[in-house]
């Protein structure tokens, strides 16, 4: 009932659900008192109420609470049950129990034999004789009427098989063992939940029983992944994934784990089903070294055998090295011999080129990546060193697959990596001169490598190599022409395979290569081959003959040791589904095996749904709670709703106590109670998740970035403040005046600039630090000029100002203590080589022409970064260099000069009286910033009337 | 549950006294505005500083023939040869015409409310009452008192209001004898539909008269907090009127309401009128000072929150 495992004892006062309407029109007919409220102003108000809202309407979710509890109580009279067990009690005759033991039963096993011996038990209370047919079981499993409790201790050892169930034939055991009942038996079906393309037909044998009664029970299938198939890509190892058809929107995501022989994890995946597909691919994007040590897939959360898949040798990626011999076949790949066999074996291998075209260089490089497989189209002689390492490397388990050719048929005499001896020449077939037709190809030997491929009829070869008449010729041959002579031979050699195609690799002797056989052909020889690289189990050998059972995998996913009742595998059970006798699991031995798994490429999974007898049919699940009568909650509940109602009800009608202030709104608040009460409850649900979010604040917001920012918003002048109040008074002046003058004359805005400590402050915000040099202030530390050195190595300048060209002119020699104070600081400091600015200097041309840079003092030049080339210099107008200066130097007191006060009048005189000189310190400040903020861009802007010239324009 | 508002029984009109006394203590005296006195001579405390009718000695004048020799002054004129006549201090005395509403709509007091409509209307009416007396103001009560000038008047109104003749007086006052240039108080709720208001209001506009409208509001009938299914009930008609959801037409109860008492207000500034409001959980003397001061032609300085 509704999913649950609910049922009704008397299921006919549900009709009284269909009265439920009209008690929701009689709910709404009926409008609580109204309270009565004397309103003087009432002419004015029912001018504004139109119509007299008679009757009025209950709230909607008082309605909906008294409609709730209409329907709990018919419910409740219903008799619902919750967890109903059958009941089998009543019957007379045999029970019959036909139970699924396949491969999707092996993860709620304990509950099927649980009910199976419940079952059991309650048919031994009443009399009843038992019969118990497993869908998964021995072709000849003898069913007999029995006893039930001689039959409880085979139910409690019966397993589940990692197997398909055949249920036809089980009816058919029952058939058998019911055949002497006096009376109709009552089926219980233990069903596993899905359905199989021959449902019909037992639902038939199962009704030609004359069933007085069948019980199905379906636990049902929602939960159920199953892996469909691996597909070894290039470039992923993907994992087809079924779940049942008619999936919901929106399930979970299944996960692959993936591990190597020993268990371990080595990769694992998830994906995710789209709307309405029952299937999805989950893709491990691994290299392939890693992909080829899967041996077992398993799906999280299915502890049956469906959701592994066991790997073999077969599934994995081989390397195949591919040669031949001529450099010019790489040039043009599609000529090229290779192009066939590159086609064909894309999909399963993972090719490597030789990449020069020379034999010696190739075939070494090639054997160093370890591949499984080369492959040479038709070459003849193959260099001293390139030969034996290709014949050690065989001898080491290398499989060397070779294509005949011209080349080949003319050195083949003295060949050693050849499977057989061959005739110089190649034999023509057809043609002129020659009485013989080209010849197909004979089918394959059964019991060689190609066994079980069918033979390509459409193939005809023209020419051919031919071998050498010889004793071991016929064993050696893998394929035959019709004519009998050999297509294809091969050896073993020490541990390795050497197989000769006595064709061309191209379709020129024959259109084998373009056959579709081709692929089959050449995939059988990769999976025959190892990969030497890696440490493997091998499995070369394993085709053709019966393997025995090495592991088995349970019915909950596990591989166990083969129980006895599991037969060597043989090619006709291989290519039958997994059964009783054949389950999935690995066959072969430990070095070499095959894997068998219970799905098979085109499987679906469908749900049983529920099949329709003759008899009475009832269903039920495997969840074994216990039976309990919901009557009495139901009842509970509704009472409880009554109680509620009745609050509700004198709420409305302000008879509550707590009602009285909050009057106005009463109405809205009763709604919003319901609604605070379900999120309560959804938060309740959604707690843990929500827990989650609460991760690291988004975003990537650091204290002080405010700052930060207000700082980078404007450029800013920079200042080093020396601790001088009465310099740094200066400076700040002065900078301030040139910023005040860099506004009003350039398109550059900067903000008042900003006094830098130069221990501490951060350096990197500013292009440009004015530094001047007092001598008066303590020396900054050495981490300070360490600082300063990284601003200045970091792109920024330092423009340091001694201020000492009056002292210093009339000092001489002597350096000044300013002086003596720069040498100090530059000590430490990667300072370039210095020159005064040359006339060409970008400096003298980026905003104003200038000639020299005076400050309240002029004559001390200012030095720059000198250029480490002395290229082009001659015959540019200007010096192009890049980069800017990371440092200058003047003594001309450049702040005293700009200084400026509150009404724009300059604070010091400067010490010549000509006033242009101030015009000049400006224009000088203007220009080291503009040099500052555009760098050499004015070095070519230089160019531009030369360039312009030049164009003619 | 309580509802919001309860009927209330009328007011003891003898305690409304003393209450409206204890408002009119609030009040300085009264003096009507002179502006537009009555040519109808009726003698009052108003000197017009010129000779006419009056009880005030202005000036004594020669007789001149023709005067009726009822106006000589006989003991100034034996005093010496000529004949005097005794004139008066033209002296005119305002009649103000107080009403207060006695339908039953008034008998009503919500709980945020600290009295009924009607005892504030009594106090205000009477508060007026006292202070128009000691004012020396005429003053009436129309169906009930004639306009009367003396310093007792208020009691005179008092006694007249607790006179089982007060329970008679129809819904509307009857202003047949109010005269030009009296100014006619009404203290109501106004809650009848504003055009029969204005109706009536023209009818006496007609008279030339000045009236001053004071709405006595209940809280209750302003801010509608009414919610839920409930019945409302006039007290006057005694109809019934059910909302299933009352706050649903809250806002446009509220709209219709203001209008109406906008309605009132424009037609009063057209004219000249004075229109205030006085909410029945505000003091009374809020109402009092406004309307004292729209009677002395001086607009309340204050603009007063519980007058506006």
């Amino acid at each position: 009932m509704f999913g649950l495992p609910l049922t009704f004892a008397a299921p006919a006062i549900l009709f009284g659900l269909v009265a439920l309407p009209v008690i929701w029109w009689l709910l709404r007919l009926t409008p609580p008192k109204p309270k009565t409220e004397i309103f003087p102003p009432l002419r004015l108000l029912a001018k504004v109420i139109k119509h007299e809202e008679t009757p009025a309407r209950s709230p909607w979710w008082l309605t909906l609470l008294r409609l709730l509890m209409a329907t709990l109580v018919i419910l409740a009279l219903a008799r619902p049950v919750l967890n109903p067990t059958a009941d089998i009690t009543g019957g007379e005759g045999p029970l019959a129990l036909l139970i699924d033991n396949g491969w999707s039963t092996g993860a709620d096993w304990d509950e099927r034999i649980a009910m199976a011996t419940q079952l059991v038990e309650k048919a031994g209370d009443a009399g009843r004789p038992v019969a118990l047919a497993y869908t998964v079981a021995p072709g000849n499993a003898d069913v007999t009427l029995t006893n039930a409790a001689d039959l409880l201790p085979a139910l409690a050892a019966a397993t589940p098989l990692a197997a398909k169930p055949d249920r036809t034939a089980a009816v058919a055991r029952l058939a058998a063992a019911l055949e002497d009942a006096q009376q109709g038996a009552t089926i219980a079906w233990l069903s596993d939940g899905l359905s199989t393309e021959n449902d019909e037909e037992t639902v038939a044998s199962i009704d030609a029983l004359e069933p007085t009664e069948v019980l199905v029970f379906d636990g049902g299938i929602d939960g159920l992944r199953a892996i469909r198939g691996i597909d070894n890509t290039p470039t992923s190892f993907d994992v087809h994934v079924q779940a049942p058809d008619g999936l919901a929107a929106g399930t979970d995501p299944v996960s692959v784990s993936a591990f190597d022989e020993k268990g371990r994890l080595l990769a694992e995946n998830a994906a995710l089903f789209a709307d309405g597909s029952a299937e999805t691919v989950v893709r491990f994007d691994v290299p392939f070294e890693l992909r080829n040590d899967f041996a077992t897939l398993r799906l999280s959360g299915q502890q049956q055998s469906g959701g592994v898949w066991l790997v073999d040798e077969n599934a994995r990626r081989r390397r195949v090295g591919l040669i031949t011999g001529q450099a010019g076949d790489l040039d043009q790949p599609l000529l090229s011999p290779l192009f066939y066999i590159q086609r064909a074996l894309q999909p399963y291998a993972d090719l490597v080129e030789a990449e020069t075209g020379d034999l010696a260089v190739d075939v070494p490089a090639l054997i160093e990546q370890g591949p499984a497989m080369i492959v040479m189209a038709d070459i003849g002689v193959l260099p001293e060193a390139a030969s034996r390492s290709l014949v050690q490397w065989v001898d080491e388990g290398g499989t060397l697959v070779r294509f005949a050719g011209p080349r080949l048929a003319a050195t083949a005499g003295d060949d050693t990596l050849l499977p057989v001896d061959l005739r110089i020449g190649e034999r023509s077939l057809g043609g002129s001169l020659s009485w013989t037709e080209p010849q197909p190809v004979a089918p394959f030997p059964p019991g060689g490598p190609f066994g079980g491929l069918d033979a390509p009829r459409e193939v005809s070869v023209n020419r051919q190599v031919l071998a050498e008449p010889d004793l071991d010729l016929v064993s050696r041959t893998w394929a035959n022409l019709a004519d009998g002579t050999p297509l294809v031979t091969g050896t073993s050699r020490g541990k390795g395979t050497i197989v000769l195609f006595h064709v061309t690799a191209e379709a020129t002797w024959s259109n084998l290569p373009i056959s579709g056989s081709f692929v089959e052909m050449l995939r059988r020889i990769a999976n025959l081959s190892r990969n030497t690289g890696t440490v493997q189990t091998g499995n070369s050998g394993v085709q053709g003959e019966a393997l025995p059972p090495y592991r088995i995998l349970g019915a909950d996913g596990e591989l166990t040791a083969p129980p006895a009742h599991v037969r060597p595998l043989d090619a006709e059970a291989a290519a039958a589904a997994a059964s009783y006798e054949h389950p999935a699991g690995l066959y072969g031995t430990a070095d070499g095996f095959v894997a068998r798994n219970v799905l098979s490429e085109d499987d679906t999974l469908v749900p049983l749904g529920t099949p329709e007898f003759q008899a009475t049919t009832a269903s039920f699940g495997y969840a074994m709670g216990e039976e309990s009568d919901l009557r009495g909650s139901l009842f509970l509940i509704a009472l409880a709703l009554l109680a509620l109602d009745t609050l509700a009800v004198l709420w409305i009608n302000g008879r509550l106590p707590f009602s009285g202030k909050g009057r106005i709104g009463a109405r809205q608040a009763a709604p919003a109670a319901v609604a605070l009460a379900l999120i309560a409850v959804a938060v309740t649900f959604a707690g843990p998740a929500l827990a989650q979010d609460n991760g690291p604040p988004a975003g990537d917001e650091r204290p002080g970035d405010a700052e930060i920012i207000d700082i980078l918003e404007t450029t800013r002048i920079g200042y080093i403040l020396t601790g001088n109040p009465q310099t740094d008074e200066i400076t700040e002046a002065g900078l301030s005046g040139l910023t005040r003058f860099l506004q009003s004359r350039t398109a550059l805005e900067p903000a008042p600039p900003v006094g830098l400590d130069l221990e501490t402050d951060e350096l990197a915000f500013y292009a440009l630090i004015y530094y001047p040099l007092d001598t008066t202030a303590e020396m900054p530390s050495e981490a300070a000029i360490s600082r300063l050195d990284a601003f200045m190595q970091g792109g920024g300048t330092v423009l340091f100002d001694t201020r000492d060209q009056l002292t210093a002119s009339f000092s001489g020699a002597a350096a000044s203590p300013e002086n003596q104070r720069l040498r100090d600081i530059l000590r430490g400091l990667n300072i370039p080589p210095l020159e005064p600015v040359p006339p060409d200097h970008v400096l003298t041309k980026a905003f104003y022409i200038l000639d020299r840079f005076p400050g309240r003092y002029d004559g001390s030049p200012l030095w720059v970064e000198a250029p480490t080339t002395q290229e082009a210099l001659e015959g540019r107008p200007v010096r192009s260099g890049d980069g800017v200066s990371p440092i200058m130097i003047t003594g001309n007191d450049f702040a005293g000069a700009w200084a400026l006060d509150e009404s724009g009048r300059p604070i010091y005189p400067t010490m010549s009286a000509d006033p242009l000189q101030r015009i000049y310190a400006f224009r000088a400040g203007v220009n080291i910033m503009m040099y500052m903020l555009t760098g050499n861009y004015k070095a070519d802007q230089v160019h531009v009337p030369a360039l312009l010239e030049r164009l003619g324009q | 549950m309580a509802t919001v508002g309860t009927r209330h029984t009328p007011e003891d009109r003898s305690d409304a006294l003393a209450r409206a006394r204890l408002r009119a203590a609030l009040v300085p005296d009264l003096l009507i505005e002179a502006r537009r006195i009555v040519s109808t001579v009726i003698a009052g405390w108003h000197g017009r500083r010129k000779r006419g009718i009056g009880e005030t000695f202005w000036q004594f004048r020669p007789y001149v023939a023709g005067e009726t020799l009822a106006k000589i002054d006989w003991r100034r004129s034996a005093r010496d040869d000529h004949t005097y006549v005794r004139d008066m201090e033209w002296e005119a005395a305002h009649t103000v015409w107080l009403w207060a509403d006695p339908s039953p709509s008034m008998l009503f007091k919500s709980r945020s409310a600290t009295v009924s409509k009607e005892s504030r209307a009594l106090v205000l009416t009477l508060a007026l009452a006292e202070l128009l007396s000691r004012s020396g103001e005429r003053i009436g009560y129309p169906g009930l008192l004639k306009p009367v000038a003396a310093r007792n008047g208020a009691e005179r109104l008092a006694m007249a209001l607790a006179s089982s003749h007060a329970m008679a007086l129809p819904d509307r006052p009857q202003l047949d004898m109010v005269q030009r240039h009296s100014d006619v108080v009404l203290v109501s709720d106004f809650l009848d539909p504003p055009e029969e208001t204005l109706a009536f209001l023209d009818s006496i506009a007609k008279r030339g008269t000045r009236m001053h409208l004071l709405e006595v509001a209940d809280p209750a009938e302003e801010v509608f907090p009414y919610a839920g299914r409930t019945e409302f009930e006039d007290p006057e008609t005694g109809v019934r009127l059910t909302a299933g959801r009352a706050e649903n037409w809250g806002e446009a109860y509220k709209t219709i309401y203001h209008a109406r008492r906008e309605a009132l207000r424009d037609y009063c500034r057209k004219l000249d009128w004075s229109y205030a409001v006085n909410r029945t959980d505000r003091l009374a003397s809020e109402a009092l000072v406004a309307l004292h001061g729209r009677l002395t032609g001086q607009p309340s300085t204050v603009p007063a929150r519980g007058a506006a």
